[in-house]
């Protein structure tokens, strides 16, 4: 499986802005004062090699959108936040060099930043394509028709020429879809959420986001640890400090960088993705609070190492 | 994860030893919260004396969490002191440094 991460940003889209690019130019030629190279390619290592993250790059402003490519004839995304506009022109090209147009989604919810890209999803018009939406709540279709009504949208939901299914999963039971074995998981958010965990040739990535854990019920972590149990991959909410989480934003929703830890160590997970950031966090912070996720998980470590990684726009992992 | 209490100085001192996590939150809490039971009656301060903490989960945070929204109800007031290394850096990660306040010793912390 690979997982390429479309749009990682939590709530609402956010673009990077001139001040912020400006600042990472200024950064980043402070740092190479004094260097001189001989090419493009020498200037593109220097930065990979010696510049952070954060003065080279940006974590991206697209909300949630991941793909996990299953080696199969079809697509397979999880939500359809802004980034997937840049899927669908990406899977435009990749369906002109001849794979098939099938494609599925997994939604966790239904809230507008994780649906805002489908009326931009192109291949939604294609005639050829099929579109099936799958899903632990009930009102799937209705969510994608109401942001196309006419109030909101200029093209309405009928004007699409692709074949639409809508399926309603259980948690609890596995659904084949797209030859990989689904799972899901109910969420406690406004509404509900829901995770999944995507299991093909015994490797599994779990995608896990817009899910709080509250002070009052930790036992249902329970629950979790058992659906996290030994995956490869866990695509995890890490929006908040868990201060913040429990406090004052406790009831939006939200999971902590701390708890994610916690859960993936007591499931023996390998690979940690903290995902969904926080809007008001600029790429700095963003990046600062990787390293903290990352000491936590050296502080607390009892059994086998966890790698935690932290998603942007872009980003790609092999599983 | 052992908790005993002491009274000093007008403040109730709860020493808290060992790592707290998902194995002891249970016992963590059904400790703690008489504690602040304990100086409320006395209307005392609570300090809770992390010294021997090696290091703590979210799962414990959120036990001390719960303390503090008891205490906060029952008008005493809680504060820890004396965490080592670990503690302080997961106090910081957390964001726990800013709820709660942290005194560098007991002494402090009486004093304080």
């Amino acid at each position: 499986m690979q997982v390429t991460f479309w749009g990682t940003r939590g709530s609402l889209p956010t673009p990077v802005r001139a001040d912020a690019v400006q600042q990472k130019v200024v950064s980043a030629l402070l740092s190479a004062n004094g260097q001189s190279f001989e090419s493009e390619a020498a200037a593109a290592r220097f930065a990979e090699e010696t510049l952070a993250f954060p003065e080279r790059s940006t974590y991206g402003g697209a909300t949630s959108c991941v793909e996990i490519a299953l080696g199969s004839d079809q697509y397979l995304v999880c939500d359809m936040g802004s980034g997937l506009r840049e899927f669908a022109l990406d899977s435009m090209r990749r369906s002109a060099g001849g794979h098939s147009k099938t494609y599925n989604f997994l939604m966790s919810h239904l809230h507008w930043d994780h649906i805002m890209g489908f009326p931009f999803f192109t291949p939604a018009f294609d005639p050829e394509a099929t579109v099936r939406v799958y899903g632990g709540h009930h009102e799937l279709e209705t969510a994608l028709r109401r942001q196309q009504e006419k109030i909101s949208f200029p093209v309405p939901f009928d004007w699409l020429k692709a074949h639409f299914e809508f399926n309603t999963l259980t948690p609890g039971e596995r659904t084949e879809i797209a030859g990989a074995e689904v799972e899901l998981i109910e969420q406690e958010h406004d509404n509900k959420s829901f995770g999944y965990r995507v299991a093909l040739d015994g490797k599994s990535v779990v995608y896990c986001t817009d899910l709080e854990h509250k002070l009052e019920n930790m036992s249902q972590e329970e629950d979790f640890v058992v659906f996290l149990r030994d995956a490869d991959v866990v695509i995890f909410d890490t929006m908040y400090s868990l201060s913040e989480a429990i406090t004052m934003k406790q009831d939006w929703g939200h999971s902590s960088n701390v708890v994610a830890v916690d859960l993936c160590h007591r499931a023996e997970v390998d690979r940690l993705i903290m995902f969904h950031h926080e809007p008001a966090h600029d790429d700095e912070t963003i990046h600062r609070i990787h390293r903290e996720t990352i000491r936590y998980e050296e502080l607390t470590r009892t059994g086998r190492p966890l790698k935690v990684l932290c998603a942007y726009d872009g980003y790609q992992v092999s599983v | 994860m052992n908790l005993t209490c002491q009274e000093r100085d007008g403040a109730l001192v709860a020493s808290v030893s060992g790592p707290i996590d998902h194995e002891n939150a249970d016992a963590f809490q059904a400790s703690l919260l008489p504690a602040v039971g304990q100086a409320a009656a006395a209307e005392a301060r609570l300090i809770l004396d992390l010294h021997d903490v090696d290091y703590m989960s979210s799962v414990g945070l959120r036990v001390l969490m719960r303390a503090l929204n008891e205490a906060r109800a029952k008008s005493v007031g809680l504060v820890v002191a004396d965490l080592n290394g670990t503690m302080r850096e997961i106090f910081e990660i957390s964001r726990f440094d800013k709820l709660l306040e942290v005194f560098d010793s007991v002494e402090d912390a009486l004093s304080g």
